[in-house]
């Protein structure tokens, strides 16, 4: 059997839709929910850490160096191996999940908000200037327009690492969809582990497809997009 | 004003010392007689406006929203802004219906309009322009030029324009300083007088070979004698034309619009009795029109003339006379002694004391 | 921390390194191979670009785990199933890289090149490749970097590797074996990212030393 079929065996079994949340697995839509919240709440933080330090920095110009390196050294750090360490550490609590989290969620929203606002033309934050806004208003009305789909690119990519981040977590304890995963590779049942996969890409894509939406919105005709690996 | 001088030479720090982009490390600024560093910058600039080479002009922002960026900041409303916008389009002499188009639509030249629009927005005294036409096409650039000069006659505002071509600061400039590399003022004169009493070998090497010739563009054609002997209509006789004796004929149509010029030798050849319209005539080149053109454009003329004469026009086009270049230079003359006492007299009062 | 564990597991911890070198190495090298010339096609003809790219970054955003787990049926738990799933994420992260590098070439340079006789190969692999090189290679550190990371994850499908130490540290209550574990991990993977700054250096002797 291919993986889509255990996934989708498994998914569309009603069972699985009406578990009562005390048994190890709890039901598709309880884990669903939490993990959607493990996944958001996270990403919230980050954001509001993340993107005005980016943007104070990517105004600036101060502390261009030290993201530059911080933008190669976050992919380093192993997920799981961080998520281990604090449970050891700390015993499993809300910190132990969610310090990670925010912390692996916040270089890729710093790194590109920064990009985004430095990058803003010369001449534009010159003409910005010279036309007499004050630095609060050029930031405001110029740069961080400009800078808009860096900035969502780099929320894209947090929000797309923290769905993921909160699946591994399951294994030190969270809930969500990952703990139809690692319940399952312990109990040698591919159904499951298939089904959270599954439900866990779909997930993914639906926050890339939310933020694709999200751009269109936002982002001014204007502005061509610009094109950027990660 | 002006302020041109090679790269490097400190005119755009100069520029952005007055809106206070930069800082002056000493001395002090002065605009209306105050000290510009008293005070909110931002608020110095909005009155203050600011033009630059590569526009700057805001990408996200409609062409309108760029020109009704001061205003708003000054706190008009968006409808009163966005009507503002519209006016100034009208003066920059570009069409309304760009108006909610975005810049990356626009031309160069364009583009660079909408920034003066921008520039002119709030309406400031001051307006200051960075190597504004630097970065367009020369046949753009001299229209653009000629735009700014029609604006400045009717807004009357003070310019600061820097520029690294000295042919546009002596085009646009009423006062032109021209700067010696790292920052020493070189000479600060009216662009005529930067021609023809350059005041050392730095000047006169920057503004150029040729400069003797260019100087003449300064120099106007009223109240020159000019010849009407040469001038017939095509309707006289060759040999009413050889009878003059003049070695060239200059033949005019019946609404007396010149044809050509037709050499003697030409005339002894054809039976007298022909009328001159029949007789092959040469290009005159290029006509002036005495009185409104330069003598520049006239000694132009001359040059191109097959006869050695310009031929002036009125402005119906009609032939008044020709110029030859006895009289060119006896113009030429006069208005080399008249300059020689002027520049006397504006050094002077240079030497007296500004702060231009 | 306990440095005599340490000592007395060095043979094991050894093993696990190389593992994880391995695995996100060649993964990393595989991508790089397959995003050539995808990347190459992608610069050409501008109608491959959306799909390639649209493509791409919807593969970036299948978490490992899930993609390790998607590849079970086919692959089973097996180096390869990790070595596939890394060289997919690889592809995703090199060949945007590839195509805007050639693309960003300046058309001034490609017109001389084709004005001086180069046919297209000749000036795709002798001038508009080696230009595009530091994006390139800035693509490679990204795999390289992601994939010794990601090369732990495969623990939890039984793939062994440094994540060996988390997973074993985790059930024994050891930090001094996760801290050695993470350390190694980041260590080996900015030793890598180095590495491969040094090549970069060296296969551009005409970049300026910013």
């Amino acid at each position: 059997m291919s993986f889509f079929s255990w996934a989708w065996d498994w998914i569309t079994t009603s069972a699985n839709w009406h578990g009562n949340g005390t048994g190890l697995d709890g039901s598709i839509p309880q884990q669903l929910l939490a993990h959607l919240g493990y996944s958001a709440l996270p990403l919230l933080i980050a954001a509001a850490i993340a993107v005005p330090l980016g943007v104070f920095t990517g105004h600036t110009g101060r502390g261009a160096a030290l993201i530059a390196s911080l933008a190669n050294v976050w992919r380093a750090i192993p997920t799981l191996g961080l998520l281990v360490l604090l449970v050891v550490l700390l015993g499993f609590s809300p910190l132990t999940w969610l310090l990670p989290l925010v912390a692996l969620a916040i270089p890729p929203i710093l790194v590109n908000t920064h990009e985004g606002v430095a990058g803003v033309d010369r001449d534009v934050r010159d003409a910005a200037k010279g036309a007499g806004m004050t630095a609060w208003q050029q930031v405001l009305h110029v740069e961080v327009p400009i800078a808009l789909p860096l900035i969502l690119v780099g929320l894209r990519t947090g929000a797309v690492f923290v769905v993921a981040t909160a699946t591994i977590a399951a294994y030190i304890g969270l809930g969500g969809l990952g703990r139809f995963i690692i319940d399952g590779l312990a109990r040698n049942e591919y159904g499951p582990v298939a089904g959270g996969a599954l439900l866990v890409v779909i997930l993914a894509v639906l926050v890339l497809a939310l933020f694709a939406l999200i751009s269109r919105l936002v982002v001014p005709a204007g502005l061509r997009k610009q094109e950027r690996s990660e | 004003m002006v302020l041109v001088g090679p790269s490097g030479c400190g005119k755009t720090t100069s520029l952005r010392m007055i809106n206070r982009l930069v800082e002056p490390t000493s001395g002090r600024v002065l605009l209306d007689g105050r000290d510009v560093q008293q005070g909110s910058a931002a608020r110095l600039r909005r009155g203050i406006g600011y033009v630059i080479q590569q526009t700057g002009l805001f990408p996200h922002r409609t062409v309108e929203d760029n020109i009704a960026t001061v205003p708003v900041l000054d706190g008009w409303s968006r409808a009163r802004a966005r009507g503002r916008a519209r006016e100034l389009l009208d003066l920059v002499g570009l069409d309304a219906g760009l108006a909610k188009r975005y810049p990356h639509q626009l031309s160069g030249g364009q583009q660079q309009r909408v920034g003066v629009a921008r520039a002119l927005a709030a309406d400031p005294p001051v307006l200051l322009m960075d190597e504004p036409f630097s970065a367009v096409d020369p046949i753009v650039r001299a229209s653009l030029q000629d735009e700014l000069l029609r604006l400045q006659q009717k807004l009357g505002k003070t310019v600061v324009l820097v520029t690294h071509d000295i042919e546009e600061a002596i085009k646009v400039g009423d006062l032109v300083a021209l700067f010696r590399p790292h920052g020493r003022i070189a000479q600060v004169d009216a662009p005529e007088q930067l021609l023809a009493a350059p005041a050392d070998d730095y000047v006169s090497g920057f503004v150029g070979f040729d400069r003797g010739i260019r100087r003449l563009s300064f120099l106007g054609t009223d109240g020159l004698a000019l010849d009407s002997q040469p001038v017939l209509p095509a309707d006289a006789t060759v040999s009413k034309a050889a009878a003059t004796g003049l070695p060239w004929v200059l033949v005019t149509d019946g609404d007396g619009r010149p044809r050509g010029w037709v050499p003697a030798h030409r005339l002894s050849a054809a039976p007298g009795l022909t009328p001159l319209g029949e007789v092959p005539t040469d290009g005159f080149g290029h006509t002036f029109t005495a009185g409104v053109d330069t003598l520049r454009a006239a000694l132009d003329a001359a040059v191109l003339s097959p006869a050695g004469e310009a031929v002036a026009v009125d402005g119906a086009g009609r032939v008044t006379g020709v110029l030859g270049y006895d009289q060119i230079r006896a113009a030429i003359q006069a208005a080399a002694e008249l300059t020689a006492d002027s520049a006397g007299d504006l050094a002077g009062d240079i030497a007296g004391g500004d702060s231009g | 921390m306990m440095w005599s564990w340490i000592s007395s597991n060095e043979g094991m911890i050894w093993q696990e390194t190389y593992e994880t070198a391995y695995l996100g190495v060649v993964s990393a090298l595989i991508g790089l191979v397959i995003s050539l010339p995808l990347g190459i096609v992608a610069a050409r003809w501008r109608w491959v670009r959306p799909p390639v790219l649209t493509i791409v970054n919807v593969i970036y955003a299948i978490p490992a785990l899930a993609l390790f787990i998607a590849l079970i049926p086919s692959l089973g738990l097996t180096d390869t199933n990790v070595i596939v799933a890394l060289t997919a994420y690889s592809l995703c992260v090199i060949t945007p890289n590839v195509a805007a590098g050639i693309r960003a070439v300046p058309p001034a340079v490609r017109q001389a090149a084709t004005a001086m006789g180069y046919g297209p190969l000749r000036r795709l692999v002798t001038v508009e490749l080696p230009l595009a090189i530091p994006v390139i290679i800035a693509g490679l550190r990204v795999a390289v970097v992601s994939g010794i990371s990601l090369t732990s994850l495969g623990q939890l499908i039984g793939v062994s590797s440094l994540g060996f130490l988390f997973i074993d540290g985790l059930q024994r209550s050891f930090p001094t074996e996760i801290w050695v574990g993470l350390v190694l991990v980041i260590v080996l993977a900015l030793v890598c990212d180095l590495v491969l700054i040094g090549i970069r250096r060296a296969l551009t002797p005409w970049a300026s030393r910013a």
